[in-house]
């Protein structure tokens, strides 16, 4: 067979990329953890609270250890519960340091959501039946909106909270 | 179009010499930008 020069130095370059991509993917999944946000893991949609996360009083902000948090949180048509204050009223941010550890765990009893905290890397959908997890380090303070990304309904464009990290 | 000289299409012989300078500039050109945005794309996944 022969082959040009040109053609050579392509086929060197395209197959030289494939193989440095799946290098990365490679170590994204073996050392940095990188999985699929759903884990295969079932949920009663239409009864959520049974489950131990997903309890009234074990949604929103938890310091599980030092330096790491879980936030449990159920969306619904048209807003992300993310739990009571000692007040009673109902929490519409998340305050955690900057370099915290952070899981979030969502769930949501009626409809396909979308669950994006916009300028982080926290970016999954949401569907009933199913806990989505996304775990991410905090790197940067600042104040990101939670957004659903995947339209729900009428009142879609009303459901966002916040996430707040600080110095 | 009509080419009242039509020149001589490429033929066995001459194939060699057909030139493949700018065929192959574009492709690297492409396949550089390719590469560079994913590689951005991953740099960004990594500092957030
Ligand atoms: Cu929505």
């Amino acid at each position: 067979m022969n082959l040009h020069k040109y053609e050579k130095i392509w086929l060197i370059f395209g197959i030289g990329s494939l193989a440095v991509f799946l290098a990365v993917i490679g170590f994204a999944a073996f050392w940095k953890g990188t999985h699929p946000q759903s884990h295969i893991e079932t949920i009663d949609p239409q009864n959520v609270e049974a489950h131990e996360a997903f309890k009234p009083e074990n949604l929103g902000l938890r310091e599980v250890a030092d330096g790491k948090y879980t936030v449990n949180i159920i969306a619904s048509a048209f807003n992300y519960d993310l739990g009571k204050d000692e007040n009673g009223n109902r929490v519409d941010t998340i305050r955690v340091p900057r370099g915290s550890t952070v899981l979030f765990q969502v769930t949501t009893p009626d409809v396909v959501h979308g669950f994006q905290i916009a300028g982080t890397n926290v970016n999954m959908m949401v569907e009933p039946g199913h806990i989505s997890r996304y775990e991410t380090v905090m790197k940067n303070n600042g104040e990101f909106t939670i957004v659903c990304n995947e339209y729900c309904g009428i009142g879609h464009h009303l459901m966002f909270g916040k996430v707040e990290v600080y110095d | 179009m009509k080419n009242k000289n039509p020149k001589p299409q490429h033929t066995k012989s001459n194939e060699s010499t057909i030139h493949f300078k700018g065929t192959f500039i574009a492709v690297m050109l492409l396949g550089v930008i390719m590469v560079a945005s994913w590689f951005g794309v991953y740099a960004l996944f990594l500092s957030r």
